[in-house]
C-alpha cells in the first residue's frame, strides 16, 4: 500500500488513543499517547499487521521540563508512525511491549539503563550495554549526568559466575572466543550437545557514541558516527548525512547521490564477502574463508584507490561527497566488478552445491516467514525467510530512485538461504555499480550547507549490509545536535539467535550466530570512561602474567 | 551428491604464486588518494582556524606566535588524527594536505606523535617559551569540541 | 645397549621426533599452499615445540594436578612406543612380535583416550565438551579403522606387522581391497582429528576442545604425540596397502602422496558435526568395511 494510505490507516487505528497528532514529514505520523494507553495502542497496530517496531528513542527534555520523551517508531514500508510518550524524569514508568514485539526487550533495556525509566513487565532488567560495575542511579544519557563522577565510582566488573544452574551445563561463548570476531558474551545451557537455553550480554565495545554526539558539532559527528562500525561505516555516515540534510532542507545533487550509492554498493559487496568467509570459518570450511577474503581484497584495493582508505572512507560531507569518479577509476571499478562476479558465481556454486557444506547449512536455524515477522528481524535474515523488507525498495532514498535495486528474497529461511540471499545481493550490487558508471549524472558534488541546523526532528532509514539502520536526529538550532539516536540492524536480529539456538545442536550455534552477520561494534555505541588526570595504570609484563594466571592457578 | 567443489581452486593454487604480500620485504605503493599523515605549509595560513573547528578528535592546534604577521605554529597530534581529511577540505587557502606515502607511523612513545609544523624560527620561539605538553593529556588551551579560538598556551 | 639406542635415538626417540616435525611441516605447508597462502618456514614446527616446552604450565585450580601432569607423558609414550613397531623409513621395525598390529593400534588409541581423560580432568566447560566429542569420535571410527587395517593381515595370514609387510612385498593391496584402503585413509583422518573430523577440537565452537586448559609442556607433549601419530598412521597405511616400503626414498614418496591425499580431503570438506560423524561411520564406514571383509573371507576361503 502507498505511504499515504498506510498513514491514514494508522491514524484511524490510533484515533481512540491519540492525544494529538502531527505530520512533521510526508511519510511520518507523530501520535502523542499516554503511557497507560501504550500497550493498547501497540496491540491495535499489531492486530492490523501494521508494520513492525523499528526503534525506541529516549529523549531527555532536560531538568527544567522534568520529563523524558519515549518515541516508539513503527515502520510500514516507507511510512513511520511514532508514538510520543511523555513520562516524568524521576520515577517515570512504562509498560513493556515484550510480549507483542520480542525485540522490544533490547530497546527497553537500553531505555532503562540509559535514562532510568522503569519498564514494568520486563523479564530481564540487567544491564545490556553498561558494564556490571556501573554505579546505580547514574544514567548516561540524561543531560545532567556526570559521566566522570560515575567513572570514579565504577567498580571493576567481575567475570560472570560460570557454574551449573540446576541440571544445566553452561557453555560460555565470549567475550574472548575464536568464534567471535568481536567481544560479546553468550551463555548456552547445554544438555550433551543439545542447547537448552540462551542468554546474551552485549556492551563490551560500548563507546559512548550517542552521548558523544551531543558534545560535538554536526561536521565532527559525521566522522564520529562513521566509526560506529568499520564494515558499515559508510551506511552510518550516509544515514546521518541524510537526516541532517533533511533538517537543513538541503537537497544533494544527483551526481553526489549516485556516488554515495556507488560507495554503498561497494561496501555491501565487501561486507558480504567478509561474511561469507566468516560464516564458512564458523562452520569449519577454512578454504572458503581464505579464498573469499582473498577476493575481497579486490574491493578493498578499489576503495583505497578511489576514496583514500580501505575502511572508513569518509566519502561524505554534509551536502555532498568529497571526490569524483575519474575515467581511470571507472575503468578499474568495471574490471573489479567482472572479477567479483566471476568469483561470486563460483562461491554461490560452492555454497549451494557442495554436499559437505550443505550438511552444515541446510535446515539449520530455519525461521519461518511468520516467525520472522513476529520477531522483527531485518536485513538479509528477514529476506531469507521470505519477508520482503528492504529499505532500498520500500522507501528509496538518495540515488535509489534513479538507480533502483531489485529485492532479493528466498523462502527457505535456513542458513543456506541466507548464503543465497547475500550472494545474490552481491550480483545486484555489481549490476547497480555498472549501471551508475554508465549513467552517472552530471553536476556539482556538493551544495552549500548551513552550519547551524534549524530546530526539528528527522528520521532517516538506510539499508546497511546487515539490515535497516535507523537514525533519529533532533536539532535545536545550534551547530550541535540535541539528540542522535542510532538503532543498528544487529540489535534487531539477536532475538532470532536466542530463539533459534534453543533446541539446536551446540555445533550449530556458531554458524547460527554468524548467520545474522552480527556487528557488535554497531550494537554497542555507548560508553565513555576517559579519566583524564588519573594517569592510567601501567601494568608490567609480570603484572599481566600474574593477573592472567590468577583466575586458574591453584 | 557433490563433493570437492573447491578442488580446482586448491590444486590450481599449488602452482600459482601465493596471494600473500611479503611485507616488509615486498612493499606495495599506496595509491595517490591515500590519506596519510597531515602536512601544513606555514606561509599561506591566515589563522582562520576552520580546520581546528571541525576536527572530530582535536588533533590540530593552531598556536599564534604573531597574528598580524601571520606567524603560526600548527601542532599536529598524529595519534589523535582520524585521517578523515575534513581539515583539508575546510581550508580555503590550501595549506593542508595528506601525504599518501606516509602510512607506516607506528611509534613507541606518545611524544613522537606530536608534530610541530611551522618555520624554524617560529617553532624555536614556541619551544623556548613553553615546555612540551604532557603526553596524552588534552591541553586546556586546545580547541574544545564544537568551537575554538586560536590557542595561546 | 642396542635397545637403548633404538629407544632414544634411532629409529625411536630423537629421530622419530625430528621426522614427525618434518611431516607436520609438510602438512601445514601443503594446506597453506592449497589455500593460496605461504605457510610456515622450515623450522617453524621445531620452533613451536621448543616454545611450548619452555613455557610456563598453568594448572587449573579444580583439576587433579598429578593427572594433569602425567597424562601428556602417557600420551607421548603411547605414540613413541607405537612407532617402534612400524617400518619407519623402510627399515625393519625395531621391535616385533606376533600380534603387534593390534598392539600398535591400541597404543595409538591410548593417545586419544589420554586426551579424553585430560579434557575431563581439566573440568572446564570447553574441555568437557571436547573430551566427550573426542571419545565419541573414537568409538565411531575405531572399529571400521581397525577392520580396514586388518584386511592385509588376513591376506598375509599374520598379525605381525613385519611379517605382513614381508609377505605382501610388492603387492599393492589397495588395488584388491580399495574400500578397505579408503576406510583406512579416512579412518586415519578421524584418528588424527583432521578436518572434516575435527569436531573434538572445533576451534570456533569449543576453543581448543579437550586441550584448552593445557599450555606449556603439557600441550607440547600432546602436540608432539599427535604428530608422531600422523607419521605412524601414514607409515602403517603405506606399508600395508601400498606394497611395502623397500627403501627410504620409497617411504618418503609413498607417505607424502598419502599426506597429499589427506590434505586434499582436509581442504575441500567442511567440518562434520559430531552426530554426523557418528552417523557417517556407523552407517557407511562400518557397512563398507564389513562388506569388504565378507568378500575377503569368501575369496580367501574358496579361492585361496
Amino acid at each position: 500500500m502507498s505511504t499515504e494510505i498506510a498513514l491514514q490507516q494508522a491514524e484511524q487505528l490510533l484515533s481512540t488513543f491519540a492525544k494529538g497528532t502531527a505530520k512533521p514529514e510526508a511519510n511520518r505520523l507523530d501520535v502523542t499517547i499516554e503511557g497507560s494507553d501504550l500497550t493498547a495502542a501497540a496491540t491495535a497496530l499489531q492486530k492490523a499487521h501494521w508494520g513492525y517496531l523499528s526503534a525506541l528513542t529516549g529523549v531527555d527534555l532536560g531538568p527544567e521540563e522534568g520529563a523524558i520523551e519515549a518515541l516508539y517508531h513503527f515502520c510500514e514500508g516507507a511510512a513511520i508512525t511514532t508514538f510520543r510518550v511523555r513520562i516524568p524524569r524521576i520515577g517515570g514508568a512504562l509498560p513493556s511491549l515484550q510480549t507483542l514485539y520480542p525485540n522490544a526487550m533490547f530497546y527497553e533495556r537500553e531505555l532503562l539503563e540509559m535514562f532510568g525509566v522503569t519498564v514494568t513487565g520486563l523479564a530481564d532488567t540487567s544491564h545490556l550495554f553498561l558494564p556490571d560495575g556501573w554505579p546505580d542511579g547514574v544514567y548516561p544519557l540524561l543531560k545532567d549526568a556526570n559521566a566522570q563522577a560515575a567513572a570514579e565510582r565504577a567498580s571493576a566488573s567481575e567475570p560472570p559466575e560460570m557454574g551449573r544452574q540446576g541440571d544445566k551445563f553452561i557453555v560460555p561463548i565470549g567475550p574472548q572466543h575464536p568464534a567471535l570476531k568481536e567481544p560479546g558474551h553468550f551463555e548456552f545451557g547445554v544438555d550433551g550437545e543439545l542447547v537448552t537455553s540462551a542468554k546474551v550480554r552485549l556492551g563490551y565495545v560500548h563507546r559512548g557514541i550517542e552521548r558523544a554526539t551531543q558534545e560535538r558539532n554536526y561536521v565532527q559527528n559525521l566522522y564520529l558516527v562513521e566509526r560506529v562500525c568499520g564494515i558499515c561505516s559508510h551506511s552510518h555516515a550516509n544515514a546521518y548525512a541524510l537526516a541532517v540534510e533533511k533538517l537543513a532542507g538541503v537537497q544533494v545533487t544527483p551526481r553526489a547521490q549516485a556516488i554515495r550509492e556507488m560507495v554503498a554498493c561497494l561496501e555491501r559487496i565487501h561486507s558480504h564477502l567478509l561474511w561469507l568467509g566468516v560464516a564458512a570459518h564458523e562452520a569449519g570450511f577454512e578454504t572458503l574463508f581464505m579464498y573469499s577474503w582473498r577476493d575481497r581484497e579486490v574491493i578493498m584495493d578499489l576503495l583505497e584507490r578511489w576514496t583514500g582508505n580501505r575502511v572508513n572512507y569518509s566519502a561524505n560531507v554534509l551536502g555532498g561527497v568529497k571526490f569524483d569518479v575519474s575515467p581511470e577509476i571507472a575503468a578499474e571499478i568495471r574490471k573489479g566488478m567482472d572479477t567479483i562476479d566471476e568469483r561470486t558465481r563460483h562461491y554461490l556454486h560452492v555454497t549451494m552445491d557442495d554436499t559437505s557444506f550443505l550438511q552444515r547449512s541446510r535446515g539449520i536455524g530455519t525461521i519461518s516467514q511468520a516467525e520472522a515477522d513476529h520477531l522483527g528481524v531485518v536485513g538479509p535474515v528477514a529476506r531469507a525467510s521470505g519477508v520482503r523488507r528492504d529499505i532500498r525498495t520500500e522507501a528509496p532514498y538518495g540515488g535509489y530512485a534513479q538507480f533502483p535495486v531489485k529485492i532479493v528474497v528466498d523462502a527457505a529461511g535456513d542458513l543456506a538461504a541466507r548464503f543465497k540471499v547475500r550472494m545474490e545481493e552481491i550480483f545486484e550490487s555489481t549490476r547497480v555499480i555498472r549501471a551508475i558508471l554508465d549513467g552517472l549524472p552530471e553536476g556539482e558534488l556538493t551544495v552549500k550547507m548551513p552550519r547551524r541546523i534549524p530546530a526539528g526532528e528527522a528520521i532517516s532509514r538506510f539499508e546497511a549490509p546487515r539490515g535497516e539502520l535507523f537514525y533519529y536526529v533532533k536539532s535545536n538550532g545550534t551547530d550541535m545536535p540535541e539528540r542522535v539516536k542510532i538503532r543498528t540492524p544487529s540489535i534487531c536480529n539477536w532475538i532470532s539467535v536466542l530463539v533459534k539456538a534453543v533446541g539446536s545442536q551446540l555445533a550449530d550455534v556458531p554458524p547460527l550466530l554468524a548467520g545474522i552477520d552480527p556487528c557488535f561494534s554497531c550494537n554497542d555505541r555507548m560508553i565513555t570512561i576517559n579519566r583524564p588526570g588519573r594517569g592510567g595504570q601501567v601494568l608490567t609484563w609480570e603484572d599481566l602474567r600474574r593477573q592472567a594466571a590468577s583466575h586458574t592457578r591453584r | 551428491m557433490k563433493f570437492g567443489t573447491m578442488l580446482r581452486d586448491i590444486w590450481g593454487s599449488v602452482f600459482k604464486k601465493p596471494a600473500t604480500q611479503r611485507y616488509p620485504f615486498e612493499r606495495l605503493e599506496a595509491p595517490d588518494q591515500f590519506r596519510g599523515t597531515l602536512h601544513w605549509t606555514p606561509g599561506k595560513c591566515n589563522g582562520c582556524c576552520l580546520c581546528m573547528k571541525d576536527c572530530p578528535s582535536n588533533a590540530i592546534e593552531l598556536i599564534t606566535i604573531d597574528k598580524k604577521n601571520k606567524q603560526f605554529v600548527m601542532r599536529y597530534h598524529a595519534d589523535r588524527c582520524t585521517y578523515c581529511a575534513q581539515c583539508v577540505r575546510n581550508c580555503r587557502l590550501e595549506c593542508l594536505g595528506m601525504a599518501h606515502d606516509e602510512w607506516e607511523s607506528a611509534g613507541l612513545k606518545r611524544e613522537d606523535f606530536v608534530v610541530n609544523y611551522g618555520t624554524e624560527a617560529d617553532i624555536a620561539t614556541l619551544l623556548a617559551k613553553h615546555s612540551p605538553t604532557d603526553a596524552g593529556e588534552p591541553t586546556a588551551s586546545g580547541a574544545g569540541p564544537g568551537g575554538g579560538s586560536t590557542a595561546t598556551p | 645397549m642396542r635397545a637403548l639406542i633404538n629407544l632414544l635415538f634411532f629409529p625411536g626417540g630423537l629421530f622419530l621426533i625430528v621426522l614427525a616435525l618434518a611431516y607436520e611441516y609438510a602438512d601445514r605447508k601443503l594446506i597453506a599452499r592449497f589455500e593460496n597462502r605461504i605457510g610456515p618456514r622450515w623450522f617453524q614446527t621445531l620452533a613451536d615445540i621448543v616454545k611450548l616446552l619452555v613455557k610456563e604450565e598453568i594448572t587449573p585450580a579444580t583439576a587433579h594436578p598429578v593427572l594433569f601432569g602425567v597424562l601428556p607423558v602417557v600420551a607421548m609414550s603411547g605414540a613413541l612406543t607405537a612407532a617402534l613397531y612400524v617400518p619407519l623409513l623402510g627399515f625393519r621395525p625395531a621391535l616385533s612380535f606376533p600380534g603387534d598390529l593390534v598392539v600398535t593400534l591400541y597404543l595409538l588409541s591410548l593417545l586419544t583416550m589420554s586426551i579424553g581423560m585430560a579434557g575431563w580432568n581439566s573440568t572446564s566447560r570447553f574441555t568437557m565438551v571436547g573430551a566427550t566429542r573426542s571419545l565419541t569420535q573414537l568409538f565411531s571410527y575405531e572399529a571400521p579403522f581397525m577392520l580396514a587395517l586388518l584386511g592385509p593381515a588376513v591376506v598375509a595370514r599374520s598379525w605381525q606387522i613385519s611379517e605382513i609387510v614381508a609377505t605382501n612385498k610388492g603387492v599393492w593391496i589397495l588395488l584388491t581391497q580399495p574400500f578397505g584402503f579408503l576406510v583406512a585413509l579416512i579412518g586415519l583422518m578421524g584418528k588424527l582429528e583432521m578436518p572434516p573430523f575435527d569436531a573434538p577440537k572445533a576451534e570456533t565452537e569449543i576453543v581448543a576442545g579437550a586441550l584448552t586448559e593445557y599450555s606449556g609442556r603439557g600441550l607440547g607433549l600432546f602436540h608432539l604425540g599427535k604428530e608422531i601419530e600422523l607419521l605412524v598412521g601414514l607409515t602403517l597405511i603405506a606399508s600395508l596397502y601400498m606394497g611395502g616400503i623397500a627403501n627410504p626414498l620409497e617411504f618418503f614418496v609413498k607417505t607424502l602422496v598419502l599426506l597429499g591425499i589427506l590434505c586434499t580431503f582436509h581442504s575441500i570438506l567442511t567440518r562434520l558435526r559430531i552426530d554426523q560423524t557418528v552417523g557417517l561411520w556407523w552407517r557407511y564406514g562400518a557397512v563398507v568395511v564389513l562388506a569388504q571383509w565378507l568378500v575377503l573371507i569368501v575369496w580367501k576361503g574358496i579361492v585361496a
